[in-house]
């Protein structure tokens, strides 16, 4: 490669094909590590309203919180990690702050706080950290992974007493934060409630939408072929064509349009009408798992549908795209998965992530 | 007096030598000259006096002290000063409290120095003073660290060396913390002060005659 493209922040996507009912299949995994989802898109080829089971289902994601000036150290306070922590499918993502710019905390449903500080902040706090992982010559960034399950942070032991006099004494840090919990029952939103009414907060819902689309040329995807190289297309240029489609971009590629100049990708086959639905909000990857199943249960109806795609966008700013492996914003911060459901069952998934990330797994 | 100072010499001896002794008056009048010259130059009683007789003891002479070259004290080596282990506190002399009088000292000292710290006074003319300062007995406190598991640490300076700072802490524990890439406040009544331990690295006895450059901001 000529040394002047190596210098390009590289971007990756990674593609995998499977089936749903294969017992090796990792989707379940896939979809419950990538944490902090911003915005679910749904495109369905030739279907003329919205089915009522996924209507329900995008009607049942759980409502998320955002809280105003939340101190750090209230997710490190006792009644909060035997309430909320402890039983996982707890979220939390500091809203508004640049992952590249200024410190982000997000805490993980398996119990890890997360914080990406900056170094000023970083030599000020006292906890022990690691440089990050997209550091230029000096090290400007530092992250902080504390494992509130883990037994050396119970609370009582020094180095809890430590951690928290840090963050509670020290270097008092304050931010707006996205909270949501997939709750199973509903008394649990009370201690939330409850907990939250010191500060101030607002409750939402995820933001539903959805329309028709008219005549739009939609590629004929074979389950078989994932690398386009026989049957279907090029994975990147489906996902350009999914991505201009959402977007509402004319693929035309008229000759006098000097607006766009995305096309179809071949072969491609005319249809009279797609929906197209999109969810944003602060999204948690239990709610995608529903739609998920959903969604494989519509399609598995006989129909004309040939194929569903569901595309699911990471925040921009969140510290962790997979699990805990380190994101970071250097021209862009996407990192996102799609879905392509088939007839009996066959899936393709796509993994993409831009220049400042590990490998999605 | 008793004591033959003269007498003729024999003739034998006078022709080997080859002088003659002179007679009579000549010789007496030589001889009394002779005498007072060698005598010193002192009264008839004086002399008695010093012809008294003193008892010498012989066996028992008082040694002579033998002056030699006044060698100046050289000091000792730093290997020689850890053998000595003279810096070294013992663990029954490593209570938080046996300093605090040494703190309040050091207090004295510093308002002293500042001419009384007033809240009006000059932070500059504070801060030139300090820099010459001497600030063993300070309570001073880690803010900020290269290594985050030095912030936050406290205690009285026991005792400043070329690039380490040891303070005992209230838990009665002798901490050692390198001066490189942290920085100390210390509390003067009403003022802190922060104090940039990279740039401090020097022996506090050379810290006095040391001239700091004034830095824009000094990042870790």
């Amino acid at each position: 490669m000529s040394p002047e493209l190596e210098k390009c922040p590289r971007s990756l996507l990674v593609c995998e094909k499977s089936n749903f009912l294969n017992e090796k299949s990792r989707h379940d995994i896939h979809v419950s590590k990538h944490n902090f989802n911003y915005k679910i898109s749904v495109l369905i080829p030739d279907c003329e309203a919205l089915p009522a089971n996924i209507s329900s289902a995008f009607h049942s994601f759980s409502s998320y919180y955002l809280v105003r000036e939340l101190p750090v150290y209230q997710l490190l306070e006792e009644t909060f990690i035997e309430s909320h922590v402890k039983k996982g499918n707890f979220y939390a993502l500091s809203y508004n702050t640049k992952i590249d710019e200024e410190n982000t905390i997000a805490l993980l449903s398996s119990g890890q706080l997360i914080l990406s500080l900056d170094k000023d902040t970083y030599e000020q706090l006292g906890l022990e950290g690691r440089p990050s992982l997209y550091n230029h010559k000096k090290a400007m960034r530092f992250v902080v992974t504390l494992d509130l399950t883990d037994k050396s942070l119970t609370p009582g032991t020094k180095r809890y007493q430590r951690v928290l006099s840090s963050l509670k004494d020290r270097l008092p840090l304050r931010y707006d934060f996205l909270l949501t919990k997939y709750n199973t029952g509903s008394d649990e939103d009370q201690t939330l409630i409850k907990l939250l009414s010191q500060y101030s907060y607002e409750e939402h819902k995820p933001a539903f939408s959805h329309h028709t689309l008219k005549n739009i040329p939609c590629p004929t995807l074979y389950p078989s072929d994932i690398q386009g190289k026989t049957l279907s297309c090029d994975p990147h240029h489906f996902l350009e064509w999914l991505g201009a489609v959402n977007l509402d971009i004319s693929c035309e590629n008229a000759a006098d349009s000097f607006l766009s100049t995305y096309v179809c990708p071949e072969p491609q086959s005319s249809v009279s009408q797609a929906l197209l639905c999109t969810v944003t909000g602060f999204i948690s990857p239990e709610n995608v798992f529903v739609l998920l199943q959903e969604l494989r249960q519509y399609i598995d109806e006989p129909k004309f549908t040939p194929w569903i795609s569901l595309t699911v966008h990471g925040f921009m700013d969140s510290p962790v795209s997979w699990g805990a492996t380190e994101h970071g914003f250097l021209k862009g911060g996407e990192n996102l998965y799609n879905f392509v459901c088939f007839k009996n069952q066959d899936y393709w998934l796509h993994m993409a992530t831009g220049a400042q990330d590990g490998c999605p797994p | 007096f008793p004591g033959v100072v003269q007498s003729r010499i024999p003739p034998e001896q006078s022709d080997i030598l080859g002088v003659e002794s002179q007679h009579g008056t000549a010789a007496d009048a030589l001889t009394k000259a002779f005498l007072k010259n060698s005598l010193p130059h002192m009264k008839d009683e004086d002399v008695e006096e010093m012809m008294l007789r003193k008892a010498v003891v012989l066996e028992y002479k008082r040694p002579m002290k033998k002056k030699g070259k006044t060698r100046k004290a050289k000091g000792l080596n730093a290997k020689e000063r850890r053998q000595l282990k003279i810096f070294q506190l013992k663990p029954e002399h490593q209570k938080y409290d046996l300093f605090l009088p040494l703190h309040e000292l050091w207090k004295q000292y510093i308002v002293d120095l500042c001419n009384g710290l007033k809240p009006g006074s000059n932070p500059q003319m504070i801060q030139q003073k300090l820099l010459k300062a001497d600030f063993h007995g300070a309570v001073l406190t880690v803010v900020r660290s290269k290594c985050p598991s030095y912030v936050g640490l406290t205690g009285i300076l026991v005792q400043e060396l070329k690039h380490v700072f040891k303070i005992i802490t209230k838990e009665d524990k002798l901490k050692v913390i390198p001066k490189r890439n942290s920085v100390f406040s210390v509390e003067i009544g009403d003022f802190v002060t922060h104090i940039y331990g990279s740039k401090f690295e020097l022996r506090s006895s050379e810290r006095s005659a040391k001239k700091f450059k004034i830095k824009g901001t000094i990042d870790l």
